[in-house]
């Protein structure tokens, strides 16, 4: 349907002329901000992680190649030339080492993603870039903000977990590849069990003054080293295994062993593992969204 | 201008001494603002740099230790796993510790801080800048090792005197990756250049018969291994703490000290060439 020609009428628009949609009014736009803003945030979050798609997409493609190579072939034959090491695997067989340590490994690539993002991403948006503040000026909420770094940081954690997947697929280590998969999204469980609390903890930093250093060394560090990532968490003694009770990391490990081999273990002790990663993310959003609202607008 | 300007200007640099428009003498200078900058600000995170280590030897000597068993060490000999792993997570200590020291700091201190151009416009050369940050990191090297080795001490992993050596050795092979660092820092434009460091050393830290030893590889890629500084670091140390020493040894003290002096020269060469052009 083509409008008629007349004198009268004004010139077309370029948006006419081109058969597009008009325009937003500013009042249209900015409801539209309230109501998406956590999505519009995340979007611009993940364009400025193509700033640096290289370092991305580096960690997510050599970490898995190094990892898998270094420890799940070379140190895979010395574990299994060894008759007292036998990973139990569904229906009384047992696994190689290889496929023991992949859910390990994906669940641990989701927590130092996070535990980057968390930190230094944060106070980049607060102090150095200050990339929250922009969007706090518009019709988009600090709570949106909060949600939207989360979204990034999800998309980010997805990717690195969905191609580690496929690298264990192709290197063997997956069993039951028809439940396997699920182990990307358990992964990024753990990346997000331990990035809220730590999110909310970044989101009330003034300075770094080593604080981010200290977090690394003192708590992913010994997270990732006792979680039973490379070893059953039961070879340790009692003096350090509480690490792994509490962390994040052997809760979601636990579950991805289930979905990956079929690791033998009581259906309410699969809950438990659920119920205690889905505990910490929500309640350490909760605080988070908390914190950048009092940070923000206050 | 007047005649006496133009014919007679002044020099500040001692031209007629060897290495004089490289070297001031005054390395102490550059060591003791390192220090003073150190405690003044981190020293807390500083100290607590050796508790990564310690953290792997705890983890994987025990747990790993329990599913490995024993493993042939240095002349063929059977040695309990944590005995095997301890010497080569001190040598990745030393590269971890001066790779960062050379690398990050340096790349801020060049960029951001811009330090050395302050330092390069008193009669400081770049020698003296270059050896005072090396000497710094391998301070602070030394410091780890002495730790680490003291912590290897109370859980019984150390069996022979020679092991004592070990604090030495270590410091070797931090100055061999630190005076390579810093001349490839001199090269880097960017922050996520740095990344890139972090991509060479991890797969080395995973592969240089850190965790097992050579012999589980395929030949071909056994030479490439060996080709790598880090895995003369870690089979240096592991002859080192039990005292088992062969021609093998004497090798890997020769890589480090090739690795040296041509650090050394590169980093110095490239920072005249950004300073002094």
């Amino acid at each position: 349907m083509t409008r008629p020609e007349s004198a009268a009428q004004p010139a077309l628009e370029r948006h006419e002329v081109l058969g597009l949609r008009s325009p937003l009014t500013p009042r249209q736009t900015a409801a539209r901000a309230r109501r998406f803003g956590a999505l519009y945030y995340a979007d611009m979050w993940i364009r400025r992680m193509r700033g640096y798609q290289g370092t991305v997409l580096m960690t997510a493609i050599g970490t898995p190649l190094v990892y898998l190579l270094g420890m799940g072939t070379g140190l895979a034959v010395l574990i299994d030339g060894n008759s007292n090491a036998g990973f139990p695997g569904g229906d009384g067989s047992t696994v190689s080492y290889l496929v023991f340590l992949g859910p390990a490994l994906v669940a641990t690539a989701a927590l130092m993603v996070s535990s980057e993002e968390n930190t230094y991403t944060v106070m980049g948006g607060f102090k150095w870039h200050r990339t929250y503040y922009g969007p706090n000026a518009s019709p988009i909420s600090s709570g949106q903000i909060a949600l939207g770094h989360v979204l990034g940081v999800t998309v980010r954690i997805l990717l690195t977990t969905g191609l580690y997947y496929l690298f264990l697929v192709l290197f063997g280590a997956v069993v039951q590849p028809a439940t396997g998969w699920l182990m990307i999204f358990t992964a990024l469980l753990a990346g997000l069990a331990f990035g809220m609390p730590l999110l909310a903890f970044s989101s009330t930093l003034k300075e770094d003054k080593g604080q981010f250093a200290m977090v690394q060394r003192f708590i992913v560090m010994p997270l990732f080293l006792f979680s039973g990532t490379f070893f059953p968490l039961e070879s340790l003694p009692l003096a350090v295994r509480w690490i792994g009770w509490i962390s994040p990391l052997w809760h979601s490990t636990e579950l991805g062993r289930v979905l990956s081999y079929g690791h033998p273990e009581p259906a309410a002790m699969t809950a438990v593992h659920l119920v205690y990663l889905l505990v910490l993310t929500v309640g350490g959003l909760v605080l988070a969204r908390r914190n950048f609202t009092r940070r923000l607008d206050g | 201008m007047s005649i006496e300007n133009r014919t007679a200007p002044t020099v500040l640099v001692p031209q007629d001494r060897f290495l004089g428009s490289l070297y001031g003498r005054n390395i102490r200078a550059v060591i003791a603002r390192g220090l003073k900058a150190t405690w003044g600000t981190n020293w807390s995170i500083m100290v607590s740099g050796f508790v990564e280590p310690v953290l792997y030897l705890v983890a994987m000597g025990i747990g790993l230790g329990a599913l490995v068993g024993a493993v042939s060490g240095p002349g063929g000999q059977e040695m309990e796993y944590a005995n095997f792993i301890a010497p080569a997570l001190l040598a990745v200590s030393a590269m971890n510790g001066a790779v960062y020291d050379s690398t990050m700091n340096v790349f801020f201190k060049l960029h951001y801080s811009r330090l050395y151009e302050g330092m390069l416009s008193t009669p400081l050369g770049p020698l003296d800048v270059a050896m005072g940050e090396i000497f710094l990191a391998l301070l602070r090297g030394a410091l780890y090792a002495t730790g680490f080795t003291a912590v290897m001490g109370a859980m019984g992993l150390i069996t022979s005197p020679w092991a004592l050596l070990m604090i030495p050795a270590a410091v070797v092979i931090a100055f061999g990756f630190a005076s390579f660092g810093m001349a490839v820092t001199s090269y880097m434009k960017t922050f996520q250049q740095l990344d890139w460091v972090q991509m060479i050393m991890l797969p080395m830290f995973l592969l240089s018969a850190t965790f097992y030893p050579l012999s589980v590889y395929p030949e071909a890629v056994q030479s490439v291994i060996q080709a790598l500084p880090l895995w003369h670091g870690v089979e240096l140390l592991r002859q080192i703490s039990v005292g088992i020493f062969s021609w093998g040894t004497a090798g890997h003290l020769l890589y480090f000290v090739v690795m040296i002096v041509l650090g050394l020269t590169l980093t110095t060469n490239r920072l005249r060439a950004l300073f002094l052009k």
